[in-house]
């Protein structure tokens, strides 16, 4: 079984993200090599809406990592935060009104839009079916691969996104919505083909049903442990969640995992779960959007 | 006239907002419309609309049309309005009137000159909940007003916005400054300071404080802090920088105190609404507007607020934009 690590941090000061970081990391025996020479860290950037809404991950809880990988690395060492465009989000916006430009020019670390990058076509399979995918030459040439995620509910049918969606995010392909009637199986594939080693959640602050701070820091190298745990924080059970279990099946990782630090029932109550109301609000807005009845009713 | 007959140029956000109130005007039929996008304009067709037109000219050159909607984004207003009133065109514009104040002298010229109506489209002077404020103000119920507060929150162009399913991008136009003419002053700002210039009058003095969140070229929030020609102090909050919206007026008098606001109704309401008028009462201000709009064209009667009071606006928005408070 993988291990999965639960930090509790009070503040977000940058010493005690750094310390809460480097403590993630231990709690899961995690060690960098001392060879590495690029690494890539993929933020989740959401739309334009800032770390505050917890749908981005905090620009602060990146320049903590890179102190951390510097400090236990080198200092010299070659990192590269990337993100791709999406369907209505433009890295060239999103880097600099997320913070990252800033952070880019204060840690002197590189900014990539994956959509903009060199990259070779390859083939992935996930329930039986083919997909094609880029792979981003910047994705291709790291040594060490880092996924900082939120948690986060989702309207989709796969409920909730983690490390495995935000790695869905590497798709340098702009119109990421295509992939929506089959956004599960798209998640599972392209994570067959783009493995990370490293998955860390800024939980400082999460978006349930609305945000709230929750000042969780987890860590694990199993991206379907780690979802798994997230999933669980949120008050779902991850075997109602089926692209967890396919991506289980498909061999990314476990289900199963031991929790180390800080019980996981420590920060589950605080999560902003959906109640009843918003759940049926949810499923009904769901179905308005598929049927094309929310255009109709005003409520898009 | 018995009938006006209108066109739509700009099929954008507002544009549909547009295109949906058109179709439940009385005494007013929307025969036209143009944008860039086809697939705006099969919209468009698809509403009832019997002429649609890739470029706006062909739509000033028809001859039926007896009035248009201008709604393209702001670098575009000069160009399209002075072409619209050579046509011979009444002009129902969208706020802001232009980039700047020459910009926007030009247009009032074209349309004194060419003797056509020049309407702006401050949908807030129109909403009940505001034209309440403006009774209360005038009625003398709440004394002098001494100080309002006003406030308008929102996400701006930053909106998720959808169409078929479709997330689409913020259109680039809004991240430039040139084109724009400002931030969220020039944007939000415009509606509350022609909002509170119907209330109080002119603004004698006015100084603003700007944020950019966003780190961009253009302020994503301000403060602005103005002395009325009658007295009354102002302080006007807008921004960019929220996920939630709030607009709200707060006036406190020598008298009493008296508050409006305007929210968007919880999705339930808004399905009923739309089910039971076929709009929905968030933009009914909007829809208001437009009927004032074509009302004043069948009584040949001059509509408020005009192109001067846009121009207004505008001085107003760049004295802010030139005296700034810097609080470090």
């Amino acid at each position: 079984m993988s291990l999965v690590s639960f930090v509790k941090v009070t503040y977000k000061h940058h010493d005690q993200l750094k310390q809460a970081i480097a403590d993630s990391l231990n709690l899961i025996h995690y060690h960098f090599s001392s060879k590495l020479e690029n690494i890539v860290i993929k933020p989740n950037m959401c739309y334009y809406w800032d770390y505050s809404t917890g749908q981005t991950t905090d620009p602060k809880f990146v320049a903590a990592l890179i102190d951390v990988l510097r400090e236990q690395i080198s200092p010299d060492i070659n990192i590269s935060i990337v993100e791709s465009d999406a369907s209505a989000m433009k890295c060239k916006y999103a880097f600099k009104m997320l913070g990252y430009e800033e952070l880019a020019q204060n840690y002197n670390v590189k900014l990539v839009n994956l959509s903009e990058d060199k990259h070779n076509t390859v083939e992935a399979r996930a329930s039986g079916q083919s997909f094609r995918f880029m792979i981003p030459q910047t994705i291709q040439n790291a040594d060490l691969k880092i996924s900082i995620p939120k948690i986060k509910y989702t309207m989709e049918k796969i409920k909730i996104t983690c490390t495995l969606k935000n790695i869905f995010g590497c798709n340098p392909y702009p119109q990421k919505f295509k992939y929506h009637s089959k956004l599960g199986e798209t998640i599972v594939a392209i994570n067959k083909v783009m493995k990370f080693d490293l998955h860390i959640i800024d939980g400082i602050i999460v978006s349930g049903i609305q945000p709230r701070r929750l000042g969780l820091v987890m860590a694990s190298t199993d991206p379907v442990a780690i979802d798994t745990a997230a999933a669980k924080i949120a008050g779902l059970n991850p075997k109602t969640i089926k692209y967890l279990q396919l991506a289980k099946k498909e061999g990314l990782g476990n289900t199963a995992f031991i929790p180390k630090g800080k019980p996981l029932e420590h920060f589950k109550p605080q999560y902003p779960k959906k109640n009843l109301q918003t759940k049926l609000m949810s499923k009904a807005y769901s179905i308005a959007v598929q049927t094309g009845l929310s255009k109709k009713l005003g409520l898009e | 006239m018995e009938k006006i007959r209108l066109g739509l140029i700009g099929l954008g956000y507002i544009g549909k907002i547009h295109l949906k109130h058109c179709q439940k005007l009385k005494n007013a039929k929307l025969i036209a419309a143009s944008d860039l996008s086809k697939k705006a304009l099969k919209i468009a067709t698809d509403a009832g609309v019997k002429q649609t037109f890739t470029d706006y000219e062909q739509l000033l050159r028809n001859s039926d049309v007896d009035a248009v909607i201008i709604a393209l984004p702001t670098h575009l207003h000069t160009r399209c309005a002075k072409q619209a009133a050579e046509a011979k065109k009444h002009i129902f514009l969208e706020k802001p009137i232009a980039r700047n104040i020459t910009e926007a002298k030009e247009i009032i010229s074209a349309a004194r000159k060419n003797n056509i109506k020049l309407m702006m489209g401050y949908p807030l002077r129109f909403n009940p909940a505001f034209c309440k404020v403006k009774k209360r103000i005038d009625d003398g119920t709440l004394g002098e007003i001494e100080i309002a507060n006003a406030a308008y929150i929102s996400t701006g162009p930053f909106m998720h916005r959808a169409e078929a399913h479709t997330p689409l991008p913020v259109p680039e136009w809004w991240f430039n400054k040139e084109l724009t003419g400002g931030g969220v002053l020039i944007d939000l700002g415009s509606h509350v300071i022609n909002l509170l210039r119907w209330y109080f009058g002119e603004i004698a003095n006015i100084k603003g404080h700007f944020g950019y969140r966003f780190n961009l070229d253009f302020e994503d929030s301000a403060t602005c802090i103005a002395k009325f020609g009658n007295g009354t102090l102002a302080v006007i909050n807008v921004g960019w920088f929220s996920q939630g919206y709030h607009l709200k007026i707060e006036l406190h008098g020598s008298v009493r105190s008296f508050s409006a606001n305007h929210s968007p109704s919880n999705p339930i309401s808004t399905v009923i609404q739309t089910l039971t008028r076929g709009y929905s009462k968030f933009y009914e201000g909007h829809l208001a507007e437009l009927q004032y709009f074509v009302n004043c064209l069948i009584k040949d009667q001059p509509p408020s607020p005009s192109g001067e009071d846009g121009l207004k606006d505008l001085e107003v928005i760049e004295q802010a934009y030139k005296n700034q408070i810097r609080l470090g």
